[in-house]
């Protein structure tokens, strides 16, 4: 059993970093259940490395690299999941629907949808791009060279630009 | 569109959620003071329970010929050759699962998304492996109950011919489940559909990943 104050300290850490799990899941999962569970399983990994976190690395960029690794290596072109074998019925993290303009919606909502086609690895990418995370930030979570980092977002980019305006049309 | 404009739609988003997302800490802590190890128990029920039947699968088969060599006379030749080699493919296929429980119950998804998932995707690939070795002892199930006192010598061509043909297709079929566990096949249709069937839908799709993420490695080169 870990010490209760382990846990105090771990739920910090995730009351301050929430977003991330949240945003990782958003971009992983179209389905709002599939999301709640890979939050949850997300959860699960994050508090069993906690004991393992190494302190040379910021907190987001270790949860950066939990939240990736278990989305892209659990829901990875499932087209029917399995259920985790104790499902809660409601999600940790809660989130509560707002409502935008309507273009402010709309044009997230296409950004949404170019960035669920594409590639694990570049959803990824491209995740932390638009979070703003500076290519040696990247280069720590996904294992690739800043340079590597570098051109392949430019590349990412200019087929999303491509994409958006085609969208807008 | 410039890259700021990306961005700005992004972060549209981002001041919402921030306020949006609360954290239900009552669940939470019921997840990792409980939930996290139930979760994991009933896999590691099925795990054990494997490795529990493959022990106890191989001891019997040890039995058999260790009986066979104490009582020793040529009858016992067939069954002792057979169900010898069924016993190291066994025994094969055990550490094959040990050491992929083991790789399951240390990867640790702290590393970076590269590093993790080669190292999931190899231990994939690694099922193929062995599911390839274990194809190699169908043939054996056809000639461990067969007597040096009664086979070939007293049996009739009919029946030597149906042994012939039974032992001789799976033998062939042995072989050429073994020789189709390559890369190449998995794009084929009817080879997906075939693996389908045993649950390893999970390793093709490591399969492709892993090409994915040979691409992804490779464009470095190009930089």
């Amino acid at each position: 059993m870990k010490h209760v104050g382990k846990s105090e300290e771990f739920l910090e850490v995730i009351q301050i970093h929430k977003g991330i799990i949240y945003k990782v899941a958003n971009v992983y999962c179209k389905d709002e259940e599939d999301r709640k569970d890979l939050v949850q399983e997300i959860v699960i990994h994050l508090w069993r490395s906690f004991e393992s976190y190494d302190d040379t690395f910021r907190y987001s960029t270790w949860i950066y690299r939990i939240s990736l690794n278990v989305a892209i290596s659990l829901y990875r072109k499932e087209n029917s999941r399995k259920r985790i074998s104790n499902p809660l019925t409601d999600g940790i993290i809660k989130y509560t629907e707002y409502t935008g303009s309507d273009e402010t919606e709309a044009d997230l909502n296409i950004l949404r949808q170019i960035i669920s086609q594409l590639k694990d690895l570049d959803k990824a990418l491209m995740l932390l791009y638009l979070e703003e995370k500076s290519h040696k930030e990247i280069s720590q979570i996904i294992g690739i060279s800043e340079t590597n980092v570098a051109t392949k977002i430019n590349r990412i980019k200019q087929v999303l630009k491509q994409k958006f305006i085609q969208f807008k049309k | 569109m410039e890259n700021a404009e990306l961005i700005n739609i992004w972060k549209m988003q981002n001041a919402k959620i921030e306020k949006a997302l609360a954290v239900n800490e009552i669940l939470f802590k019921e997840v990792i003071n409980n939930k996290a190890r139930n979760s994991l128990r009933p896999l590691a029920r099925l795990k054990s329970a494997g490795v529990i039947a493959f022990v106890l699968y191989i001891l019997l088969l040890g039995y058999g010929v260790f009986y066979a060599i104490s009582n020793y006379s040529s009858a016992w030749n067939y069954f002792i050759v057979s169900v010898s080699i069924i016993a190291l493919i066994n025994i094969r296929g055990l550490t094959d699962y040990i050491r992929h429980l083991s790789w399951v119950n240390n990867i640790n998804y702290n590393g970076s998304v590269m590093e993790i998932q080669q190292q999931l995707a190899r231990l994939k690939l690694s099922i193929i492996q062995h599911s390839k070795i274990m194809c190699l002892q169908f043939p054996f199930y056809t000639t461990f109950y067969l007597s040096d006192k009664w086979f070939p010598a007293e049996v009739g061509i009919g029946y030597l011919l149906l042994q012939t043909v039974i032992t001789g297709s799976l033998a062939y079929l042995s072989y050429w489940l073994y020789s189709q566990h390559k890369p190449e096949n998995f794009e084929k249709k009817w080879f997906r559909k075939m693996l389908e069937g045993s649950g390893l839908t999970s390793v093709i799709n490591a399969m492709d990943f892993y090409k994915e993420l040979e691409v992804f490695k490779a464009d470095n080169s190009d930089v």
